[in-house]
């Protein structure tokens, strides 16, 4: 049983976000976009150089969720966030969360998470809000 | 070149349907990407995620934002995941233009997704806003 209360940080972690992933992350997602994968092209966008999917970022707050709530993320699981800022390659980012609500539905109990991942300088590259079923 | 469909399309268009099912290389290469130590043991399912992602690919590319000149921004997701997928599981998505409208030259579009399994029952839904600038007007 997942125990979790109004206050409770969700356990994150770190992660280097190499190019290596961001090229298996285009294999995984099929997203070949060059302003990920083709420095030269990225070099003339906004960014100036490559920059990581940013669903790839999400892919990591949504592993923080798998961790912390294992048998109910995937099956009621609900979350919604912004994009705020690109991740580049070499980069470590750093998830976090914490419940912030836990509310009665009809269907249970149900946790509401603050949820995000972390540049290097502190600024959130995604930031959002995640309800989660409780067991 | 022609229009992309994000400069010409009305609320209501609708995508697809695209199959979204995950093999298993695919499956591994995410696995790749995103992995570590602390990482959940998913067995022979997916990370739901990994499914708006593939859908998500599929509408950038119907949307025309591969489209040499245009900046895309993925400005904000959200998804809602009612049970786990297996590994070459069939499942297909469908999406619906929930919002177009241009600001100060920027294109802001939001389309909505419903994913549904080989029965038909819905296991998934998701809604991606996206900002394009750097079309011809």
């Amino acid at each position: 049983m997942t125990s979790k209360s109004v206050g409770d940080a969700l356990a994150g972690f770190e992660r280097q976000i190499t190019q290596d992933r961001v090229d298996a992350y285009a294999e995984a997602s099929g997203d070949h976009n060059p302003i990920h994968l083709d420095e030269s092209y990225a070099s003339t966008t906004q960014f100036g150089t490559r920059i990581a999917h940013g669903m790839l970022s999400l892919a990591l707050v949504t592993e923080m969720l798998a961790t912390n709530f294992p048998n109910t993320w995937h099956a009621g699981g609900k979350l919604k966030v912004r994009f705020s800022a690109p991740v580049f390659p070499g980069e470590t980012v750093v998830t976090y969360g914490e419940v912030t609500a836990i509310n009665e539905s009809e269907d249970g109990l149900i946790a509401t998470c603050t949820i995000g991942c972390k540049k290097p300088d502190g600024t959130d590259a995604v930031a959002g809000r995640a309800t989660v079923p409780l067991e | 070149m022609a229009d992309p469909l994000i400069s010409t399309a009305v609320v209501g268009h609708e995508f697809g349907p695209y199959d979204v099912t995950i093999p298993t290389e695919r499956a591994n290469a995410y696995a790749a990407a995103v992995g570590g130590d602390e990482s959940p043991d998913y067995g022979d399912s997916l990370a739901p995620i990994m499914v708006v992602a593939a859908a998500l690919t599929e509408l950038i590319e119907d949307l025309g934002l591969f489209s040499g000149g245009l900046q895309t921004v993925h400005a904000g997701q959200e998804v809602s995941w009612a049970r786990q997928v297996k590994i070459g599981e069939k499942v297909d998505a469908v999406g619906k233009l929930a919002a177009n409208s241009v600001r100060r030259g920027n294109h802001f579009a939001t389309v909505s997704v419903s994913y549904k399994d080989s029965t038909g029952e819905e296991i998934g839904t998701s809604s991606t806003t996206i900002i394009v600038s750097g079309e011809a007007s």
